[in-house]
């Protein structure tokens, strides 16, 4: 009886939510991609208009970072977002890109520009190694586990001279007239959202990509349907790490110098976490959008109450509210209440 | 007197189906009720939805006189209508003895949850000598002991047993019939799901039939045993079920 | 020899505070599942009361446990009832609670900035820089052991509580209901615990365990808005080391933890002292990933 029993199942049990059906873009929508076409070539050109723009310098610097963020929050999305796993410590990966590329140019003299994509390997060589470890728990634990891998590396390169300790290594500035200094960060930057959209876009749309979603809803089952669970999840803490890993490079040099506490701090991993969040984790348009917002959210604030404490007050009640209030973000929000435009809806 | 009436309950979970579809039940006083069914017929729901687990949708259930449908479990426990699910639902890591003073949570008179203490020692012996053993290192039918002797602790009117024999050997399965008949005899009013159809069925004054949220059939238990409607349709598949293939 | 016993009872003082700080983290875990990253923020924010009673009103610290706890108790049920109660029964509560907590935690710590400003504080009561002196007894001749009075007043409070906390979970009917919940909260409902009740004291009583701990830290340790997150990091480690949610293990692994970083601090250096924490949270990953006192369930 009792093998029966087994092989009969539970009764009653509650019918599984059925994971929401997931919406094509009908036919007539393709308009998506001429929206994509148009935003490409505007980034792409922004550059040119020098003499149309005022603040030359300071808009392509707000350009830079806010495509540092979309990627960073894209390649936070794919652990976080589609195998449901959050890291709140990825911003040691960004550290890791910005080490190695910044400790070649120091001591070696070699551009970041061309180790920038070192140090995205290096990220996703500890991005391996982390992910053997701590992908041994879920849930709480393996956030707690990503915390805790930040602030180790907060201490070692506080501690090791030849990282510059606490104070960090200055980098020498790019020898390039003033007022073009702006621009190959800014492109560099480009690239590096455009890699990590691209790489969202496609993991969602591979078999590998359905897989972290199975994880991402219920684990054992994935396993049970044959899902790879371990590998998988290995796979995406790597994948995710990568593009971090290469802004890092390019955005120590573009601020010339290295310091632990620009990289190592859980601030700039809320922030990835942040932008997914509202925009609409597990989308690939979400992180996106969630990062332009909250970067604008961020200009906005700073402008309106100064340089104070006040921003991260504004964070946190941000992210507290769109928890409790749109925990899908607005991508998944709109999705849910099918008003999602369709240059929105790449999932 | 019918003591517990359900009128026209509609339940589910989450967002999901109604699992109940204006069901409509009522419960006589110091009766037994034995409830069969095939899987996913509502049977676990009705109980969670007595027992204040599980708020119906629409509806209403009234153990006498008072509306249960939106009332918290506590409440409802406090009225006298004692559940006991399939799973027993003990605490593994605090003694037998801890998990029947558990049972009495609601009680304040501590002379009172002594009194109880010893009358279900007397009743399940096995409790008392094992009234030290935390309750997650006993076999399973101890574990069904215990979650009985439990829900005794409340001194309950009305008592739902969901499935009490599910995994356990014949002749364990055999001593909690017996502890059900026992407790027949003492006037409580008994509602049990038993997957073994015809073994409940003997056992109860009553059958009720549910099928697809909805009470099929019911009468006195031989007039169900008997009837070939009912026979043919579920017994059958119930008692079919049971049984090693 | 007696350098080795000195370091051991500067890490056992130490294990103590961290003790009390991890169990109330252990509490609301163990009760709600709640991963609170924001209790660190609660200890610090609780510092501050600490550090301006001392400061404005010359109220011991350790005194000042007498309000802050009370304070934090309601605090802690204010939070439940307004953000927990929202979230219970929700599909991925326990991701749900790890990220409300963090926006928790940036919002405390942001508050606190903007109120406090970023510079270090500590408050410095009398018994602060000083220490009692051993000598004599089973130590060499001429050999002399410190214990600093202000840790040793700190441990001494922390046994205190948690010989408090453990008395009543043990005896009393509150304390009753809170196990009964967190071993199964299903059948808690079922003998008619009122969990959500439970649920909401549990909490309280965990940021008022943060309170008593604050009130420790505003003289034991210099502390600023932005601290919180090293904190919790290393509460944290201590919580999944515990086995997550058990009691026992925080306070075990909080007592090793802390005579092991004091090794740490004693041979290698000050700095590396956290490390200790953290590398031992990952060697129990590789070796016990369910962690030392934890049993083997799928969170």
């Amino acid at each position: 009886m009792i093998e029966d029993r087994a092989a009969m199942g539970p009764e009653d049990s509650a019918p599984e939510p059925t994971p929401e059906e997931v919406q094509r873009p009908p036919g007539p929508a393709r308009y998506r991609w001429y929206v994509l076409a148009a935003v490409v070539v505007a980034l792409l050109a922004l550059p040119l208009f020098r003499p149309m723009i005022s603040s030359y310098n300071y808009v392509l610097t707000l350009g830079a970072l806010i495509l540092m963020w979309v990627a960073m929050s894209s390649s936070w999305n794919i652990l976080g977002g589609y195998a449901g796993y959050i890291s709140l410590g990825h911003s040691v990966f960004m550290g890791v890109g910005g080490y190695v590329a910044g400790v070649l140019l120091y001591y070696h003299g070699i551009s970041p520009f061309l180790t920038a994509l070192l140090g995205g390997l290096a990220a996703v060589a500890l991005g391996f190694l982390a992910g053997f470890i701590t992908l041994r728990t879920r849930g709480p634990a393996f956030i707690i586990s990503t915390i805790a891998l930040l602030f180790m590396f907060l201490l070692m390169t506080d501690n090791f001279e030849y990282l510059g300790g606490a104070a960090g290594l200055p980098l020498p500035p790019l020898e390039v007239p003033q007022e073009w200094l702006r621009v190959p960060f800014y492109y560099a930057m480009l690239f590096i959202a455009f890699g990590a959209v691209w790489t969202s876009y496609r993991v969602a749309h591979s078999k590998f990509g359905m897989g972290l979603r199975a994880i991402s809803e219920d684990e054992t089952k994935a396993e049970v349907a044959g899902v790879p669970t371990r590998l998988y999840k290995i796979s995406a803490f790597a994948m995710s790490a990568f593009w971090v890993g290469v802004a890092g490079g390019i955005y120590g040099y573009s601020i010339a110098f290295i310091r632990p506490t620009v990289f190592f701090t859980i601030a700039i991993s809320a922030q990835m976490v942040l932008m997914a969040i509202i925009g609409g984790k597990g989308t690939v348009a979400g992180p996106v959008l969630g990062a332009v917002l909250i970067y604008a959210i961020n200009e906005f604030s700073l402008v309106v109450f100064g340089a104070t404490e006040f921003n991260i007050v504004i964070q946190g009640t941000i992210l507290v509210a769109v928890l409790l209030f749109f925990p899908l973000g607005v991508v998944g929000t709109l999705r849910k209440m099918n008003r999602l435009p369709a240059f929105l809806n790449w999932d | 007197m019918a003591i517990l009436e359900i009128t026209d309950v509609s339940a589910g979970y989450g967002a999901g189906p109604d699992i109940l579809q204006g069901l409509s039940l009522e419960v006589e006083e110091a009766q037994s009720y034995c409830i069969i069914g095939p899987n996913g017929a509502g049977k676990s729901t009705l109980l969670k939805v007595i027992a204040g687990l599980l708020h119906p949708r629409s509806g209403d259930v009234v153990f006498r006189g008072e509306s249960l449908a939106h009332r918290r479990p506590d409440q409802v426990l406090a009225t006298g209508v004692c559940f006991v699910p399939q799973d027993q639902a003990l605490f593994p890591e605090m003694s037998v003895r801890e998990n029947l003073i558990m049972g009495a949570y609601l009680l304040k008179d501590r002379a009172l949850i002594k009194e109880r203490l010893a009358r279900v020692y007397e009743m399940f012996p096995i409790l008392a000598e094992r009234a030290g053993q935390d309750a997650g290192k006993m076999s399973g039918g101890q574990q069904q002991m215990l979650a009985m002797g439990r829900a005794l602790m409340i001194d309950p009117i009305l008592l739902m047993l969901d499935e009490p024999t599910l995994g356990l050997a014949p002749q364990i399965a055999q001593q909690i019939f017996s502890q059900v008949e026992q407790l027949k005899s003492m006037g409580l009013t008994v509602v049990i799901i038993e997957q073994n159809a015809q073994r409940g069925l003997e056992l109860a004054d009553w059958g009720v039939v549910l099928d697809l949220g909805i009470v099929r059939f019911e009468g006195p238990s031989e007039g169900i045993l008997g009837d070939p409607r009912v026979r043919e349709l579920y017994l059958g598949k119930a008692a079919g079920s049971g049984e090693k293939k | 020899m007696t350098n080795v016993i000195q370091v051991a009872i500067l890490g056992l003082l130490l294990g103590g505070v961290y003790a009390l700080m991890a169990a109330g983290l252990t509490l609301a875990f163990g009760v709600m599942r709640i991963v609170n990253l924001a209790h660190a923020a609660f200890i610090i924010a609780s510092a501050y009361i600490s550090f301006f009673a001392f400061d404005k009103l010359g109220i011991d610290p350790l005194l000042s446990v007498v309000f802050v706890m009370p304070i934090m108790f309601f605090f802690g049920i204010a939070v439940y009832q307004a953000l927990f109660r929202r979230i219970e029964g929700s599909a991925k509560f326990g991701e749900m609670t790890v990220l409300l907590t963090f926006g928790i935690a940036i919002m405390v710590e942001g508050l606190l900035g903007f109120v406090f400003t970023g510079i270090y504080r500590k408050a410095q009561p009398g018994y602060a820089n000083e220490s009692f002196i051993v000598d004599g007894l089973f130590l060499p001749e001429g050999d002399i052991l410190f214990i600093p009075k202000g840790q040793f007043f700190a441990s001494l409070l922390s046994i205190v509580l948690l010989v408090g906390l453990w008395a009543f979970l043990r005896y009393s009917q509150t304390g009753y209901a809170i196990r009964a919940t967190t071993q199964n909260r299903a059948a808690a409902e079922i003998v008619g615990v009122n969990v959500r009740r439970v649920s909401a004291i549990s909490f309280g009583l965990s940021t008022a365990l943060a309170g008593a701990s604050g009130a420790l830290m505003s003289y034991l340790f210099p502390f600023f808005p932005f601290r919180h997150w090293q904190w919790v990091a290393v509460l944290l480690a201590l919580v999944v080391l515990g086995g997550m949610g058990s009691m026992k293990g925080a306070v075990i692994g909080a007592l090793v933890l802390g005579v092991a970083s004091s090794f740490v601090v004693d041979q290698i250096g000050p700095t590396w002292g956290p490390m200790t924490f953290y590398l031992a949270l990952f060697l129990i990953l590789l070796i016990r990933p369910q962690g030392l006192f934890g049993k083997e369930v799928p969170v």
